[in-house]
C-alpha cells in the first residue's frame, strides 16, 4: 500500500518539476507586458497567438470560461480588473456594461477599426460602438442530410413533420429553441408576453417527439454519424459537418433569421489596456482575421478579410451578396419574469422529449 | 475453492478491461487525422505536433498535477486525523461538525462554486492555487474521512489499549499500530480524491485566478468550438506516463518484496497486515 | 499502576484527540459554514431584474419549487440515483470483495489499475463511450459483422445509456469502500465456519457479508450523494431528455440567472439527500457507523 502512495508522490513530484510557468513577464521599466486573455478555449489559432507575442513581445496567458455567466461573475469579484480582454456572447456584454465592468475604447490605438462589417455594428448591446469589436457571428441555420429526410425543409415549421420522429438534434439553449417556436408563431425571439412564451411553450410540446438529441458539444458528429437527420447547431459545428459531407444541406429559414454576436471588450480596470488595444488592432487586419475565422468557423465579421477567405471556408464563412440586415433579429436580453417564463417551458419541454 | 478464484479472476479481470475501453479509443482517435470524431481522417500525429507547440496544455496539465495532489493530501491529513481522533471525543458538536464536513459533496458543484468564489472574494484570498486547494480539499475530505471511518470500525480497542499500558505514547500508538492498519483506506481515499480533483471543472472554473488555468478547465471550455483531439493526444501521453510510472513502480517493488521475503520468510504466508488477527 | 496516573493518561489521550480532530474543526467552520450561510441566505433573496439580486426576504423561491415540473425534477433525480447506486453495489460490491482476497502484490496491481482510467478527463472518457456505442458505432459494426444484428441499435440517447454511464462514473467508490472494509476480514473465520458445516454462501452471508457492511454503508452513501447532483452524463449520454435537479440548478444559475431559485434547489436537494441517507441507515439498521449524516 505505501508503494501505491509512492507512486502517486512520484507524479506529485513530477508534476512540481514541471512547474514554475507562468509567472508574469515584465519589460525593462517594470511594466507588464502579459495579455491577460479571457474566453473559450479554441478561439484562435495558435500561430497568431504565436505572430502576436513575436511581434510586440507581449505574451498571452489565456484563460478560461465554460460560461458566458462565469466569466460576468467572475468580472464581477474581481471588480472588473486580472483580465485585460475578454471575448463572450452579445447579450452578456450588454450587462457588462450596464453593470459598468467595461472600458471605452481608445480608438485612437486601433488603425483597424473599419475593418469592420458594418452589419455587425450598432447593436442592441453596444449602440454606438464604444466598447467592443465584433469577434465572429453565428447565424442560426437548419442543417439536415437529404439522403435521410423525406422531406425538404425550408423553415421550422417543417421540423414538426412527423415524417422525422427521433431524428432531430438541438442545442440546449433555450432562448435559440423557445425562439424557433415563436418564430413559427409569427412571434418576435424577444417578446416579453408571458401568454405568447407560453404559447410557444405550448407548440415545442408537439415537437418532442421528433427531438432525439439536446446537445451542446459535438452535434456535427451525430449528424455525421446518422444518428440524427435534422440538426439545428451553433455555426461552428455547421461549418465543420458541411466541410466532412458536403451533401448535408444548410437552410436560412423561412420564419427570419436569428444571429447572435460574440464580442471583444476590455474590463474596467484591466491591468494592461494598452496590450488589448494592441491585440484587437492585431485581429483586426484582414489577413489575421480571415485565418482566426477560418479556424474558428464562424461568420466572419471583418468587412476587409471577407475576400482573403479561402473558397472552400467562403460559403460558411461569409454571408451572402444579396443578404441584408432586413429579416434578421438579435437574441436579446429580456425581463426577469419572460426569462422565468422560458426557463419553465424549456424544463417542461426537455422533460416531454424524455418521454 | 479453486475454481471460485477463478470466477473471481474472470470477474476482476472483465471489469478492469471494461474500465480501459474508453481509453483505447481515446488513444485510437489521438491519431485521427480529421478533427470529427465520426470521421476517421487517416493515421496522423498532428494533433500532437499542435500539443506541443501549444504551451499552454503543459502549464494546465502541470497545474492540475499540482492542485491534485496538494489537495488529496490535504484531504488526507485533515479527514484521516479526524477519523481516528472524533471516536475519542465525546463533544456534543462533533455529529455537527461531521455532518457540516459532507456538505460539499451534497450541495450541487456549480453552486459550490459560485458561493466559494464570493466568500474568498469577501475574505480578500487572492484566487489563485490557494483557493483551488481549499475548494478541492473541501470535496475530498468526506472521501478520505469516510473511508477511514468504515475502516476502523470493528478493529479491536484492545490492541491499543494494550499498546498503551505498555507505555507507548499516543504519537506511537498512532503511528505504529493505527496507521498501518488504516493505510489502505488512506490510499483508497487519496487515490479517489486525486482522481477526483484531476477531473473537476465547475468548482475550479469559479475559484481558479488568472494564471492557473487547469486541464479540464481547458477541455470543458472549448463547448464554443468544439473538442479537438488535441486533447485525446494529450490524455494519450498522460496514460502513457502513469502506467510508465506504475510499471516501473512494480517492476521495483518486486525486489524490494523478494528481498524482504527472504528475510522474513515466516511472515509473508499470511499475507496480510498486522494485527489482521485481532480483528473480530 | 494507580487510578492518578490512568486518568492522567487517558485526559492526555483526550487531548491528543482533540489535537486530531482540530484541522477538521477548523476547516470545516472557516470554509464551509462561511459559504453554506451565504447560499441559505441567497435562497430567501428576490433576484434583479438582470442580473444579482435584491436585498429583500421572500419564501417565494421555495413555492416556486412546488410547481410539478419542477418537482419532477427530484422524483427524476431520485430515481436515477436510486437505480444507479443499485447497480454500483450489486456490481462493485463482489469486485471490491474479491480484490481484498487477492495476494498483497496484486491488490495494489489492481487498485492502481483501477484508477489509472480515472485520471483520464471524465468528458474524455464519455467521448470514448460515445464513440462505441453510436449509430454505426464500434459495437454496431461488430454485432454487424458478426451478424447479430442487422441495422444499427440506436443505443444512445436513452435511459439505459444513461444508467450504464452512471454505473462506469461511480464504480470506483464502491470497490474501494468495500475493499478498503474487507480486507481486513480475517479469512481463518470464514474457514473456521465452512469446517463447523456452513455452506460457503452461509458462510459468507453470516461473516463476511455482516463484516464488510460498513465498507457496503459508506460505498452506498458515496455513490449515492454525487449521483443525485451529477448530471452532465445525463445530458452526453441521454442527450438532455432527463431533467435532473442538478441540470435544472444549472440552468437556473447560468441561463435564467435566477440565483436565489438555483440557491432554494440546492438547499432542498441537500436535505433531500440527508434524508435519504439517514433512512437508509436506519432501514440497513447499521449503527456501527455512527454520526456521519
Amino acid at each position: 500500500m505505501k508503494r501505491v502512495l509512492t507512486v502517486t508522490l512520484v507524479l506529485a513530484l513530477f508534476a512540481s518539476l514541471l512547474a514554475g510557468c507562468g509567472t508574469e513577464n515584465r519589460d525593462g521599466q517594470g511594466r507588464k507586458t502579459t495579455l491577460n486573455l479571457f474566453t473559450w478555449e479554441g478561439m484562435f489559432p495558435q500561430e497568431v497567438l504565436d505572430e502576436f507575442t513575436a511581434e510586440t513581445g507581449v505574451t498571452i496567458n489565456y484563460s478560461n470560461f465554460d460560461f458566458n455567466e462565469t466569466m460576468l461573475t467572475k468580472l464581477q469579484a474581481a471588480k472588473g480588473g486580472d483580465y485585460d480582454l475578454v471575448i463572450a456572447d452579445d447579450y452578456i456584454i450588454e450587462t457588462v456594461i450596464a453593470e459598468g465592468l467595461a472600458q471605452k475604447l481608445d480608438r485612437s490605438k486601433i488603425k483597424n477599426f473599419g475593418n469592420i462589417n458594418p452589419i455587425y455594428q450598432g447593436q442592441f448591446y453596444d449602440p454606438h460602438d464604444e466598447y467592443t469589436v465584433p469577434y465572429g457571428a453565428g447565424v442560426q441555420t437548419i442543417v439536415f442530410d437529404p439522403k435521410a429526410v423525406k422531406i425538404d425543409i425550408t423553415g421550422y415549421a417543417d421540423l414538426w413533420d412527423e415524417s422525422l420522429r427521433n431524428n432531430i438534434g438541438i442545442i440546449a439553449n433555450y432562448r435559440v429553441i423557445n425562439g424557433m417556436a415563436l418564430k413559427v408563431l409569427g412571434e418576435s425571439y424577444n417578446t416579453e408576453d408571458i401568454d405568447v412564451i407560453n404559447a410557444a411553450g405550448k407548440k415545442l410540446l408537439e415537437l418532442a417527439p421528433n427531438i432525439r438529441i439536446i446537445k451542446d458539444d459535438n452535434l456535427q458528429d451525430d449528424l455525421l454519424s446518422g444518428e440524427i437527420a435534422v440538426a439545428v447547431m451553433y455555426t461552428s459545428q455547421v461549418t465543420m459537418a458541411k466541410m466532412a459531407n458536403p451533401d448535408l444541406k444548410v437552410v436560412f429559414p423561412k420564419e427570419g433569421i436569428g444571429f447572435g454576436i460574440m464580442a471583444m471588450f476590455i474590463p474596467k480596470n484591466a491591468p494592461n489596456p494598452d496590450a488589448a488595444h494592441q491585440f484587437i488592432d492585431f485581429i483586426l487586419r484582414p489577413e489575421v482575421s480571415a485565418r482566426c475565422f477560418e479556424w474558428l468557423g464562424y461568420y466572419c465579421t471583418n468587412k476587409a478579410a471577407d475576400e482573403l477567405i479561402e473558397p472552400e471556408y467562403k460559403e460558411f464563412l461569409t454571408l451572402p451578396p444579396e443578404f441584408t440586415s432586413a429579416g434578421m433579429e438579435m437574441i436579446q436580453s429580456v425581463g426577469a419574469e419572460a426569462e422565468e417564463a422560458h426557463a419553465r417551458v424549456w424544463t417542461e419541454f426537455k422533460a416531454a422529449c424524455g418521454q | 475453492m479453486k475454481k471460485r478464484s477463478k470466477i473471481a479472476g474472470v470477474y476482476l479481470g472483465v471489469m478492469l478491461a471494461l474500465m480501459y475501453v474508453p481509453i483505447l479509443l481515446v488513444i485510437v482517435y489521438s491519431f485521427n487525422g480529421s478533427r470529427i470524431s465520426s470521421v476517421w481522417g487517416g493515421f496522423s500525429l498532428k494533433w500532437y505536433a499542435e500539443l506541443f507547440r501549444d504551451r499552454s496544455y503543459l502549464e494546465a496539465m502541470t497545474n492540475s498535477l499540482v492542485l491534485a495532489t496538494l489537495s488529496s493530501l490535504c484531504a488526507a491529513v485533515i479527514g484521516t486525523l479526524a477519523a481516528v481522533g472524533m471516536p475519542k471525543i465525546s463533544w456534543r458538536s462533533k455529529n455537527v461538525i461531521e455532518y457540516i464536513s459532507t456538505l460539499p459533496i451534497m450541495i450541487p458543484e456549480i453552486i459550490l462554486g459560485m458561493v466559494f468564489l464570493v466568500y474568498f472574494t469577501l475574505m480578500r484570498l487572492p484566487l489563485g492555487m490557494t483557493t483551488l486547494v481549499i475548494a478541492h480539499t473541501s470535496f475530498c475530505i468526506p472521501y478520505v474521512y469516510m473511508l477511514v471511518k468504515a475502516r476502523l470500525v470493528g478493529i479491536d480497542k484492545s490492541y491499543a489499549e494494550a499498546a498503551k499500558d505498555l507505555g507507548a505514547g499516543e504519537w506511537n500508538v498512532f503511528l505504529d499500530i493505527t496507521l498501518p492498519l488504516i493505510l489502505p483506506a488512506i490510499t483508497s481515499g487519496v487515490l479517489l480524491s486525486f482522481a477526483m480533483s484531476l477531473d473537476d471543472v465547475v468548482i475550479s472554473v469559479f475559484v481558479t485566478g488568472v494564471h492557473t488555468n487547469t486541464l479540464p478547465l481547458k477541455i470543458y471550455t472549448q463547448l464554443k468550438t468544439g473538442v479537438t483531439p488535441k486533447v485525446n493526444a494529450l490524455s494519450t501521453l498522460m496514460f502513457g506516463a502513469t502506467l510508465l510510472i506504475v510499471l516501473l513502480s512494480m517492476w521495483f517493488g518486486k525486489k524490494t518484496v523478494q528481498q524482504t521475503r527472504r528475510r522474513k520468510n515466516h511472515e509473508e504466508s499470511s499475507d496480510s497486515y498486522p494485527g489482521i488477527g485481532l480483528v473480530r | 499502576m494507580n487510578a492518578g496516573e490512568t486518568r492522567t493518561r487517558r485526559r492526555r489521550g483526550t487531548r491528543a484527540a482533540s489535537l486530531a480532530v482540530a484541522p477538521l474543526y477548523a476547516f470545516a467552520l472557516l470554509f464551509v459554514v462561511g459559504p453554506l450561510v451565504y447560499m441559505v441566505i441567497l435562497s430567501f433573496l428576490r433576484r434583479a431584474e438582470t442580473w444579482g439580486v435584491v436585498r429583500e426576504l421572500t419564501l417565494e423561491n421555495y413555492a416556486h419549487i412546488l410547481e410539478p415540473v419542477y418537482l419532477k425534477t427530484f422524483y427524476e433525480s431520485l430515481k436515477l440515483a436510486s437505480l444507479t447506486t443499485l447497480l454500483v453495489a450489486l456490481l462493485g460490491y463482489p469486485f471490491g470483495y474479491f480484490m481484498a482476497r487477492l495476494s498483497r502484490r496484486w491488490k495494489q496491481r489492481v487498485m492502481l489499475l483501477l484508477m489509472i482510467p480515472f485520471w483520464t478527463s471524465s468528458l474524455i472518457r464519455l467521448y470514448g463511450w460515445i464513440i462505441v456505442f453510436r449509430a454505426n458505432g464500434v459495437l454496431d459494426r461488430l454485432l454487424m459483422a458478426l451478424g447479430v444484428v442487422q441495422a444499427p441499435l440506436k443505443l444512445l440517447y436513452t435511459y439505459t445509456a444513461v444508467v450504464a454511464g452512471m454505473v462506469y462514473a461511480l464504480v470506483p467508490f464502491m470497490i474501494f469502500s468495500v475493499y478498503s472494509s474487507a480486507e481486513k476480514l480475517d479469512w481463518q473465520l470464514v474457514e473456521a465456519a465452512r469446517d463447523l458445516g456452513a455452506t460457503s454462501f452461509q458462510a459468507f452471508l453470516t461473516i463476511s457479508f455482516r463484516l464488510t457492511m460498513p465498507g457496503l454503508l459508506s460505498g452506498v452513501v458515496l455513490t449515492f450523494i454525487p449521483s443525485m447532483g451529477l448530471f452532465f452524463i445525463a445530458d452526453l449520454l441521454g442527450g438532455n431528455k432527463v431533467v435532473l435537479v442538478g441540470n435544472l440548478i444549472q440552468e437556473q444559475l447560468m441561463k435564467a440567472r435566477n440565483w436565489p431559485f438555483a440557491a432554494a434547489l440546492s438547499v432542498v436537494l441537500m436535505i433531500l439527500t440527508s434524508l435519504m441517507i439517514g433512512l437508509y441507515r436506519r432501514v440497513s439498521g447499521v449503527k456501527d457507523l455512527e454520526g456521519l449524516v
